[in-house]
């Protein structure tokens, strides 16, 4: 792993009474494309705040290429470029004048390269329109443009894909990882698990102001085993019997006629072999591959984008040692 | 070389998202200058200026004028009907003001000092710094300051700027400086206009290079100690400083609001604040009066509220709206102004300096 670009230690917010961060701790290697995850009010946007210098900590620090992100902030923005939740442009402008702008607060403007971004986001054809004509999807693509000004080492997007319809989706994570394979390190804050999972190399998982899940998104969706559907002739009599073999739970499937085992360690000769012996007959037995969402809810007891994911969610289980966060 | 991108990116967002602000106050500046003249036009007879008459000539009518005014006086208090007998509003006191009215004039005529309304251009530095333009013209550069912090807050585009490579304490003075360069600018084209108009009014622009003679302290008679006199662009730049000094303090007081607030909110204490102080000052000025019979007593609430017309209106007793009225009006007084705005200037500024480096912004 190369040196971290970003480096948050036992990082702390209080809102008033309001605990929004917790000494979290984790660390983003240059070159990655690093995922932030955590459902509403986990504190990602708090921490983004902080990384952008726009809040300082109540604890610990928060450091970009080494500088403090609040009392050395203009060296660490000298490093990252990044848009916000909901992008923050100029509406009385045009989307050129818009990059110019942002672009003077570097030094002096390069229209080449305002051009370049303008094509790079496929706004080339309405940059000189005002920008308050633009649809949601065209703003997020401008504040991309407007995050990238300057080629910083570092991009921090708070939920780029906002407002974009999926051919948008599908070309910004074309982008990202284009600009992931030139080197450019990527903190990519988002709801989209699917979008998280298709481009990010690394994944935290904030939940009431601390991770609960840090590391590599491999490791983290295998950390709690294997899984099974398995479609059976007899759901009720197949439970019964996969229920008696040790280490194993087991639910009803999805799918008609299947039921979903999980278990620690590999067992799916063992299972076929106590169902095929007890008479039922087994159709096929699949190898399922846990997605990002099962270990998200399973870590914060929130389903993502669902109306409970506001509202205050059940104690989540303990942190997943892989990937610990950084001490 | 960054600041001076910064100043400029904020005098194109100021441009860009307000010029019809600039517009509107063009508008209403050619609305009133094409009213005038239409008045003019129609109760002169005439399309031409008037001919230009000689302050000499002006300052002999106005003796004329008070001597007759004495006389009527001088009449009521032999017949008995003069109002009190002593106290600052009795018939002596009016006769020793109106007697000094023609010493002092006198004295100017003798001394062949011109007085501070002489000259188109000298009433135009009063009335364009202290007039009633004024008045509503520092209002707008109230709100319009208030845009470059609370409303850049509320649009959530101060949180991309502040995110970039910069001090805090960098992009308020460039917003600050920005500010101050579109308000000199109004500042300066209302004088010219105002100037115009009085140069019309008075059938000549009149020198401007000649010199011209004010009191130190209005209320003593004039005299060699009592009287400084100055050349006319010391006179307007002396003018002109003190309105943007007066425009610098409302600029001070949004920021400070603005550090904190959110656009509308920020908006709405600053101009509560700009036309809620002149006016409890002005009640709390009338009781005190009232009680005391003396508009000294009240002259004190001049230094404690934000009066950002005050210089100006001090050497002026025309336009003089501070709550302590008249008394004191000179040149000693408008020192006294002066110091007491650039307190009141220091305190915003410094304010709005230590909030606004350390806000926690939501972004």
């Amino acid at each position: 792993m190369t040196a971290p670009i970003v480096e948050v230690d036992r990082l702390s917010k209080r809102y008033g009474r309001v605990r929004a961060l917790n000494e979290i701790s984790f660390s983003v290697a240059e070159g990655e494309v690093f995922g932030f995850l955590g459902p509403n009010g986990a504190g990602k946007t708090t921490t983004i705040r902080l990384l952008l210098g726009l809040q300082h900590p109540g604890g610990g620090t928060a450091r970009i290429g080494g500088h403090d992100c609040w009392t050395d902030h203009v060296a660490a923005a000298k490093l990252f470029g990044a848009t916000l939740e909901q992008p923050a442009l100029y509406g009385f402008l045009s989307g050129r004048d818009n990059l110019r702008l942002f672009a003077r607060t570097l030094g002096p403007v390069d229209e080449g390269q305002i051009t370049k971004l303008l094509d790079l986001v496929g706004m080339t054809e309405r940059a000189n329109d005002k920008v308050k004509r633009y649809s949601m999807g065209m703003r997020q693509r401008l504040a991309l443009a407007q995050a990238m000004l300057g080629k910083p080492r570092l991009l921090i997007l708070d939920e780029p894909t906002n407002g974009l319809d999926p051919n948008g989706i599908h070309g910004l994570r074309i982008l990202l990882r284009k600009l992931a394979e030139e080197g450019m390190t990527i903190f990519f804050s988002s709801h989209l698990l699917a979008e998280v999972e298709e481009l990010c190399d690394r994944v935290v998982v904030l939940h009431r102001g601390e991770v609960k899940a840090a590391g590599p998104l491999s490791e983290l969706m295998n950390v709690k085993g294997f899984q099974y559907r398995i479609d059976v002739s007899d759901v009720d009599e197949a439970m019964k019997i996969v229920r008696s073999l040790d280490g194993l739970t087991v639910e009803p499937g999805t799918i008609k006629d299947s039921i979903l085992v999980s278990s620690d360690k590999d067992m799916a000769r063992a299972i076929n072999h106590a169902l095929v012996s007890a008479g039922i007959g087994v159709d096929q037995l699949v190898h399922t591959h846990r997605g990002l969402e099962d270990v998200y809810i399973e870590l914060t007891g929130v389903a993502p984008g669902s109306p409970l994911s506001s509202a205050p969610a059940p104690p989540p289980p303990p942190a997943t040692p892989v990937g610990a966060a950084k001490p | 070389m960054l600041f001076v991108s910064l100043v400029r990116n904020e005098l194109k967002k100021t441009w860009r998202s307000r010029w019809i602000v600039f517009a509107v106050m063009g508008g209403v500046f050619l609305l009133i200058a094409g009213g005038l003249y239409t008045y003019y036009v129609i109760s002169q007879g005439r399309w031409s200026p008037p001919p230009a008459v000689a302050w000499q000539t002006t300052l002999r009518a106005d003796i004329a004028n008070y001597q007759q005014q004495l006389g009527f006086i001088e009449q009521a208090k032999q017949q008995g009907n003069g109002g009190p007998s002593s106290g600052p509003f009795s018939i002596d006191s009016a006769i020793t003001q109106v007697k000094q009215r023609i010493a002092d004039d006198q004295y100017l005529l003798d001394n062949n000092i011109a007085p501070l309304q002489s000259y188109s251009i000298t009433v135009a530095a009063l009335f364009a710094m202290g007039g009633i333009v004024m008045f509503l013209i520092i209002r707008i550069f109230g709100w319009l300051a208030s845009e470059e912090i609370a409303g850049e807050r509320s649009d959530r585009t101060l949180a991309i700027l502040l995110s970039r490579p910069m001090g805090r304490t960098q992009l308020l003075l460039a917003k600050a400086v920005a500010s101050f360069l579109i308000s000199l600018a109004v500042v300066g084209v209302t004088f010219l206009i105002v100037y115009a108009v009085f140069a019309f009014v008075e059938g000549s622009v009149g020198p401007v290079t000649s010199q011209v003679g004010l009191a130190v302290d209005a209320a003593k008679p004039l005299g060699a100690s009592n009287l400084v006199v100055m050349p006319i662009p010391v006179f307007v730049l002396m003018c002109l400083g003190a309105t943007m000094l007066g425009v610098l303090c409302v600029q001070g007081m949004s920021f400070l609001v603005s550090a904190v607030f959110g656009r509308w909110a920020a908006i709405g204490i600053t101009l509560a604040v700009l036309f809620g102080a002149p006016l409890v000052s002005t009640v709390v000025a009338v009781i005190i009066i009232g009680i005391s019979q003396d508009p000294n007593k009240a002259h004190f609430l001049n230094y404690l509220f934000v009066n950002v017309l005050a210089p100006v209106s001090s050497i002026s007793a025309v336009f003089g709206n501070g709550p302590g009225g008249s008394a004191g009006i000179g040149l000693g007084e408008f020192e006294k102004e002066l110091v007491t705005l650039a307190a009141w200037t220091v305190a915003f500024f410094a304010g709005a300096w230590l909030l606004f480096r350390r806000k926690q912004e939501a972004g």
